[in-house]
């Protein structure tokens, strides 16, 4: 008997679809990558005109910060960051107009960022607004 | 006798498509990388209660070796509060926001005078955060 000879076919996929299989992958991943939502906090700044008007009429609370991250300074006493939120609940509820609610932060150069959003958030939290106070450049002439 | 003409039918292969397609894809995603920032090295800060980002048009950034870049584009600090007007242009509040990214370590002798451009450029400030998974809920 005449056995029966085996077929050894290569069987490959068809490469016509490599450029499809290509494409639709790339999309799955620009897709994957869009999606990916950031997470943050807003924060409103007033101003800086409507700012300046509110500074002749009324004394603000001032806020100082420095680089040391436990210890803020609330209209210059010192206190515990960790004491902030409560202590100026306290004052806030003092104030009944948004323009006596504007807490003007005051930082030394050196604050690090996670510090000052730290601090910038707990005055959002307990209903203050924030503007920040820079200091002054000025140029003086030693003659 | 008329001899009919013979006619060729000549059809664009449907094979080159995909590779087509390919190609267009990459070069918009290499388009669309020039506005994007992933190329800024920086690390976000921790905080709490933070809120979901919609989409924005502008992202300012400031990358750990204190480089301030507007949409991935490297500028300095004058040029921002202009660009940043000209990007939001008239857009309507609620769709001025502006994603605000800062290094954790950076110093506010660089995110300050960034924040009072945004500002006076009339953008809604949305600093890009970590969550702080320590604070307790």
């Amino acid at each position: 008997m005449r056995a029966r000879r085996e077929s050894k076919l290569l069987v490959e996929p068809a490469a016509v679809a490599t450029g499809d299989i290509a494409f639709n992958l790339i999309v799955f991943f620009l897709v994957c990558a869009s999606t990916q939502p950031d997470s943050g906090r807003k924060q409103e700044l007033p101003n800086s005109e409507k700012t300046k008007t509110v500074q002749k009429d009324l004394k603000n609370i001032e806020l100082s910060l420095s680089r040391t991250n436990t210890v803020v300074s609330l209209n210059g006493d010192p206190i515990k960051t960790s004491e902030l939120p409560v202590r100026l609940k306290r004052v806030l509820d003092e104030k009944k107009s948004p323009e006596e609610r504007i807490v003007v932060v005051k930082s030394k150069g050196d604050v690090p960022y996670e510090h000052w959003i730290n601090v910038t958030s707990m005055v959002q939290d307990v209903g203050g607004s924030i503007t920040i106070q820079r200091e002054e450049e000025q140029t003086v002439i030693v003659q | 006798m008329k001899i009919p003409r013979r006619t060729l039918k000549a059809d664009v292969p449907a094979v080159a498509m995909g590779d087509i397609a390919f190609n267009l894809l990459i070069f918009f995603v290499i388009l669309a990388r020039a506005q994007d920032d992933s190329h800024v090295k920086w690390q976000p800060a921790s905080a709490a209660k933070l809120e979901r980002t919609s989409n924005s048009k502008v992202s300012v950034a400031i990358s750990n070796e204190n480089k301030l870049y507007l949409n991935g584009q490297e500028l300095g600090q004058a040029q921002l509060a202009n660009r940043v007007s000209e990007l939001l242009g008239d857009s309507p509040s609620g769709e001025r926001t502006v994603l605000f990214k800062v290094h954790k370590d950076a110093t506010a002798m660089y995110y300050e005078p960034v924040i009072e451009s945004i500002s006076e450029a009339g953008g809604e400030l949305l600093h890009v955060l970590n969550q702080d998974t320590s604070v307790a809920k």
